[in-house]
């Protein structure tokens, strides 16, 4: 397959084989982190651009961990955004970093759409690191990138996503990706959380969490953000806690080894206890590894072209 | 002058037909259903209508005009302008301006800028609470005395209830109707579209329908209440038009209006970057649209209205959360109902100039709304076959937020005539 794509927003318009070509593309990258030289030349002389409105060091660390190993230079850009004060627009700030001429740009912003906004106007690639509540594809490619590497293929198994799915650009893009792949995909959270809507995205929508862990593959706890609490989205994180916190007791319902993932930061003892996500059923640290080869195939797939060999 | 031949759209007068129409001093003289007197009358200063409707001035009860303030979006002249070339005789202006209009001098300015534009009538619109803050009521006598038509918080809900009810108490005294705009603000809060599969497909946040039922539910109870007189402004989900249709059959004097956006698009043609149809409240689902036509149909919903909302190219070019609310309305607005809605036949041509004519100027009691004989000629010729590309260079508004933008639309205004005078002459402005 040759890559054609010159963006990628999200993965509701992806092809399941463009998902493949990406995940098999990430294979060799991921070999070229565990050598002692974790350099390749194939980029040299690449300009990636990572532009942040939002705080994020680990995907922005990720991002540039990835173009650097490739041989290419990165440059991070973080723009502090503040509602109150209004800077520079952001069809100025991507006019200006269009100017310094990028050949790929990743960029992560609070405003769903952003991302497409931003590739209307450049003429090199661009990578959603997450645009508001829409999409975050690179933490859906590393997700079914470690799924598949535990478990083969995905189609008919059944994944978990637990908690705020409502605000998650992670659980959409999740479940937009592992559909195409053939999982059974299940949103389970409070009400307040999940509108039961939801299911016109193809995916089981259920507040019972416990009623859905028999048979489960694996379980992914979103991140809670605490000012849900706070706006009174829900009482209290205790609660929270209670009906929705995952633990090793939790995870015997299901019967089976279920991989736990979680897209991190994570909160213990809110979304995921210690014992659950320090045990064997954990793979939140390969998460992070796949991150970086994930990241790795898609800067090498929009500024390298479609060639397969790495070395 | 005697315009010949044209097809006479007067709900007023009961008249849709083929007639001849006499206008001088600018008042109409004659209409006249004896053709052959029109053919024998034919001279230099006759106007061939064949082909063409002639409608009385369509009136807007509904339009931001940003003076003051706000003129980098529009002004009065500038919005004025759009009116006429849109066939609107008559606006009325939202107080929704920096200052906001709250004070008898602020509406005496917008009635004079209107004036010294000359173009359409424009006719006031004060807040009904000081800064539109929804505390403290305005002086309403005093505003009605400078020439206030209406009252309003047009883009603020009155979330106080209470607020609400003295309002509708005390707009009594100056026998003036109030505006409601029906929006829970909390449910509502920091919403970009209607609260739906696709706002939830996109996540996008959504603005649910009951934001406005709740409000609109709210403000039937008061006007039972108090006895006041209420106008909701924008209709634009089922529920809504439910609950108006009930409170009319319960004899509250309560009126309704609805954007044609609202009757044309919904939630489904919402994209993540389509700013141009952002707009409050939201498109709704293709169950509303419908509900609203049939509101409009068997009058529940009495007024067609633009809410004709111009921002800056700007403010419109950033991600949908953070671009304002708004969509353009006088330009494309009758020519959009005339090409999505009457052509093919789902409203009928009388019912769209008695929404947008005879019964806006019953109900706040303004000049026009009929061709009778004696009236001022307030008057639009209408060519249902003329053809226009929507762009920048051509829109007299100063902005340009319009889903039509760079589309061709069919069926406008060729000439607009205020109190007989041609304002408008095959799209420009005289």
């Amino acid at each position: 397959m040759k890559w054609q794509r010159k963006d990628l927003l999200g993965l509701r318009d992806v092809s399941e084989q463009e998902i493949q070509f990406i995940l098999e593309t990430a294979k060799p990258m991921k070999e070229v982190l565990f050598r002692s030289v974790k350099k390749l030349p194939t980029l040299r002389g690449k300009s990636v651009v990572t532009l942040f409105f939002e705080n994020s060091t680990r995907t922005r660390t990720s991002f540039e961990i990835a173009g650097k190993v490739l041989g290419a230079d990165t440059s991070s850009v973080t723009v502090a955004q503040s509602s109150v004060a209004k800077g520079e627009s952001l069809l100025d700030t991507v006019k200006t970093i269009r100017a310094m001429q990028p050949d790929v740009v990743i960029m992560r912003h609070p405003s769903s759409g952003a991302a497409e906004y931003i590739a209307n106007i450049l003429d090199v690639s661009v990578i959603n690191a997450g645009d508001g509540q829409n999409e975050h594809p690179t933490q859906a490619l590393l997700d079914m990138f470690t799924l598949k590497e535990h478990m083969g293929e995905l189609a008919g198994k059944k994944i978990i996503i637990v908690g705020d799915i409502l605000h998650s650009r992670v659980a959409r893009s999740n479940a937009y990706g592992l559909l195409k792949l053939g999982a059974e995909v299940i949103f389970a959270g409070p009400p307040t959380l999940l509108p039961l809507e939801m299911k016109t995205l193809g995916v089981q929508v259920t507040y019972d969490l416990d009623s859905v862990l028999p048979g489960a593959d694996a379980v992914m706890p979103l991140r809670l953000q605490m000012e849900r609490q706070q706006k009174g989205l829900l009482p209290t994180l205790r609660e929270y806690n209670r009906v929705y916190g995952l633990n090793l007791k939790r995870m015997e319902q299901t019967g089976k080894q279920t991989l736990v993932l979680h897209p991190g930061p994570m909160n213990r003892g809110v979304e995921i206890e210690s014992d659950l996500a320090d045990s064997a059923l954990s793979v939140i640290e390969e998460q992070v590894t796949n991150g970086v080869a994930i990241r790795m195939a898609l800067i090498y797939l929009f500024v390298g072209g479609s060639a397969n060999d790495v070395d | 002058m005697w315009i010949k031949n044209v097809h006479l759209v007067d709900p007023a007068q009961g008249i849709s037909g083929i007639r001849n129409v006499l206008v001088q001093d600018g008042v109409i003289q004659a209409i006249s259903t004896d053709l052959d007197t029109g053919e024998q009358l034919s001279d230099e200063q006759a106007l061939d209508g064949t082909g063409k409707y002639l409608f009385p001035g369509l009136i807007d009860v509904h339009t931001h005009l940003r003076e003051p303030g706000l003129e980098e979006k529009e002004d009065i002249a500038s919005g004025s302008a759009a009116a006429i070339r849109g066939g609107f005789t008559g606006i009325m202006a939202m107080p929704n301006t920096q200052p906001v209009i709250d004070q008898r001098a602020l509406v005496e300015f917008v009635k004079h800028q209107g004036e010294r534009a000359g173009l359409a009538r424009v006719y006031p619109i004060a807040a009904v609470t000081k800064g539109q803050r929804g505390e403290e009521l305005t002086e309403m006598v005093d505003l009605r005395a400078g020439g206030a038509v209406a009252l309003s918080d047009d883009g603020r809900p009155i979330m106080n209830a209470e607020v609400m009810r003295l309002a509708l108490e005390y707009a009594k005294l100056p026998d003036l109707i109030v505006i409601t705009h029906s929006e829970d603000a909390n449910l509502a809060l920091d919403g970009c579209m209607h609260w739906g599969e696709t706002s939830l497909a996109l996540g996008l946040k959504g603005i649910p329908s009951s934001a406005e039922a709740v409000m609109v539910a709210r403000d039937m109870l008061l006007a039972a209440q108090t006895g006041g007189k209420l106008h909701v402004a924008h209709v634009s989900a089922w529920e809504s038009v439910e609950i108006i249709r009930q409170a009319k059959r319960q004899g509250i004097d309560v009126t309704a209006e609805v954007n044609p956006h609202h009757l044309i698009f919904s939630d489904e043609d919402v994209t993540l970057n389509s700013t141009a149809l952002k707009v409050n409240p939201p498109l709704r689902s293709q169950e509303d649209c419908e509900a609203l036509l049939q509101g409009a149909l068997d009058g529940t919903i009495d007024f067609l209205a633009t809410d004709h909302a111009p921002h800056t190219w700007e403010e419109k070019a950033q991600p949908m959360p953070e671009a304002p609310f708004g969509i353009l309305g006088l330009e494309t607005a009758l020519p959009a109902v005339w090409q999505y809605l009457v052509q093919p036949g789902r409203l009928s041509v009388e019912k769209m100039v008695e929404m947008w004519s005879a019964l806006p100027a019953r109900r706040f009691h303004l000049p026009g709304g009929s061709l009778k004989v004696g009236e001022a000629a307030d008057m639009v010729l209408f060519d249902p076959l003329a053809k226009e590309r929507v762009s920048r260079d051509n829109l007299a508004s100063k902005a340009s937020n319009t889903p039509f933008l760079d589309q061709e639309l069919r069926g406008l205004p060729v000439m607009t005539w205020v109190a007989g005078g041609l304002k408008q002459k095959d799209r420009r402005i005289l």
